[in-house]
């Protein structure tokens, strides 16, 4: 373990040192992420000049479900982007052989290299909602709710990984799987908003297949109500780690079928 | 005419065959807009309902279904990647081996595009314009499909194409200077899709910034067409926005241009 820590220490200081030397490449990268976000809360915005309440819930509401959601997604893209290049060429060019002949994990390695601090886009927007809006969600504040909350944020984290890690693994067997990578991950659009808006069918799927709305709605809704704590952060929890299991699983099948690239 | 046919054909053949080459990822980017069309389509209706169910600002949700999957088609249709494919090729100096040929360097990225466009067409908008002339017909219980606003809306999507390369060939000669161009490609692609109205009908928007929205090129890029599609502008109106799409069009050739002659003298290709 203290081994782990100081490889990824190492690579993590690599990185950086990388980002110094390209600041500008950083900043748009980051700018680029802030504003992509300010365009999303405009739309809420607009919405709400016309309307009081969006299916019972009140605009700082609505921004704490957005800006809650968007914590889990900055986390998990601030260390395992990646992932991304897996799906999309670095099996395909053959370049995954060199994480096999160095002697830590791969999927390790992989995850280690990258540092992408162009997720801090989503982090202060995320962070910045959450201060913004507190005040007048209507929380339910207690130690519990407060306690629960931070400690599934990881695992929520955990979901967007996880499926990255299955989908990114299906390029062992298919070369390049970056579009599939896309289309998953896509689909995070549905943890932006509350869940009820869906209709019955689409709840399921963004629930128990992808379960996104685990990384947003079902999170803000323990400390918004305090109620239900076994579903709502229960299910984080569990669901993570189911995926996670089955997404090490079908990694590690990729691995075993993995052939490099001819020359 | 001949000589330009026998130039850039090729260029048009090497489009369509890289999309069918790589027809999973196009597939990949088709179900990524639709999936997002579909979160749209759920906000919109709890957005309708909130409002009591009638129209919301001149919109009906029928209105709405059209706007929103028919933007995302234009959309998709009219979009240009050549702001990757010339800044990969300024990043990486393959762009030496085009300036070699004796072809327009412009039209050359354009005609291999117009390949992707032209398959995009069929396999995309018809199929689409089907399924919401369908779907209004369940609504309404009448046919209300009109072939003139039709003919009108692709040819203010040829503009409306015309606009957007050239813009995307601007962003694209931006890799002249700096070097991230997939921070640059998120950046534009979220600038786009709220100043062009295809996340929220520019109709919607605070009267000031709307009438503003409405002059940039970006309403030009897909609000236009759509808006005469769905037969929300009366003819006055209709040839006025064609004409707004007309001047930038131009406008957007000669920028483009301009930093183009600006720019290639500054080439400096990194590595060898």
């Amino acid at each position: 373990m203290r081994r782990i820590w100081k490889i990824y220490r190492l690579l993590a200081a690599q990185n950086l040192k990388r980002i110094m030397e390209y600041r500008a490449d950083f900043l748009t990268g980051a700018v680029s992420f802030l504003i992509d976000q300010a365009v999303g809360i405009a739309f809420i915005f607009i919405i709400f000049t016309q309307i009081p309440q969006l299916s019972g819930f009140t605009f700082p509401q609505i921004l704490f479900i957005y800006g809650f959601s968007q914590i889990p997604k900055g986390l998990d893209h601030l260390l395992t982007d990646n992932l991304w290049c897996v799906g999309y060429f670095i099996v395909r060019k053959g370049d995954f052989d060199k994480y096999l002949i160095r002697p830590i994990n791969p999927l390790f390695h992989v995850i280690a290299e990258t540092f992408q601090v162009d997720a801090v886009g989503e982090l202060i927007v995320g962070f910045g909602l959450l201060i913004y809006a507190s005040p007048d969600a209507g929380l339910h504040i207690t130690v519990w709710t407060v306690l629960l909350s931070v400690i599934a944020v990881p695992f929520a984290a955990l979901i967007y990984t996880s499926l990255k890690i299955m989908t990114s693994a299906l390029a062992f067997w298919m070369k390049s799987s970056g579009f599939i990578i896309q289309m998953v991950y896509g689909m995070n659009e549905f943890s932006k908003y509350p869940t009820t808006i869906y209709s019955l069918p689409v709840r399921i799927f963004v629930t128990y297949i992808i379960p996104f709305a685990f990384t947003g709605y079902y999170l803000s809704q323990y400390i918004l109500t305090g109620n239900d704590p076994w579903f709502n952060i229960g299910g984080v929890i569990v669901i993570s780690s189911v995926l996670f299991v089955i997404s090490i699983f079908i990694w590690n099948k990729g691995i075993s079928a993995y052939e490099s690239a001819g020359a | 005419m001949n000589n330009i046919r026998r130039r850039y054909v090729p260029f048009m053949k090497a489009g369509i065959q890289n999309l069918v080459i790589y027809r999973l990822n196009f597939l990949g980017f088709v179900i990524g807009g639709l999936i997002y069309c579909f979160v749209m389509f759920y906000l919109w209706k709890a957005v309708f309902d909130s409002n009591g169910g009638g129209a919301f600002l001149g919109f009906s949700m029928t209105d709405m279904v059209i706007y929103l999957f028919l933007s995302n088609t234009t959309g998709q249709l009219i979009f240009s990647g050549v702001s990757n494919d010339v800044g990969e090729e300024i990043r990486d100096g393959s762009i030496t081996m085009r300036l070699l040929k004796p072809v327009n360097t412009d039209l050359s990225y354009m005609f291999t595009e117009l390949g992707t466009v032209m398959m995009k067409l069929v396999v995309l908008l018809l199929p689409m314009i089907l399924g919401l002339e369908t779907y209004r017909y369940f609504i309404s219980g009448a046919l209300m499909f009109s072939p003139v606003n039709f003919l009108i809306y692709l040819m203010s999507a040829v503009l409306a194409y015309i606009i957007s390369f050239r813009v995307n060939l601007c962003f694209g000669f931006i890799a002249f200077y700096v070097k991230n161009l997939w921070g640059i490609g998120i950046l534009k692609n979220s600038v786009i899709n709220f100043l062009s109205g295809s996340l929220i009908p520019l109709a919607f928007m605070p009267d000031g910034l709307r009438v503003c929205l409405e002059y940039l090129p970006f309403a030009s890029m897909s609000y236009t067409p759509v808006m005469i599609y769905m037969g929300k502008y009366g003819t006055y109106e209709m040839l006025f926005r064609i004409g707004i799409q007309i001047v930038w069009a131009i406008l957007m050739y000669g920028l483009s241009k301009l930093i183009w002659f600006g720019s290639i003298k500054k080439l400096c290709i990194q590595g060898g």
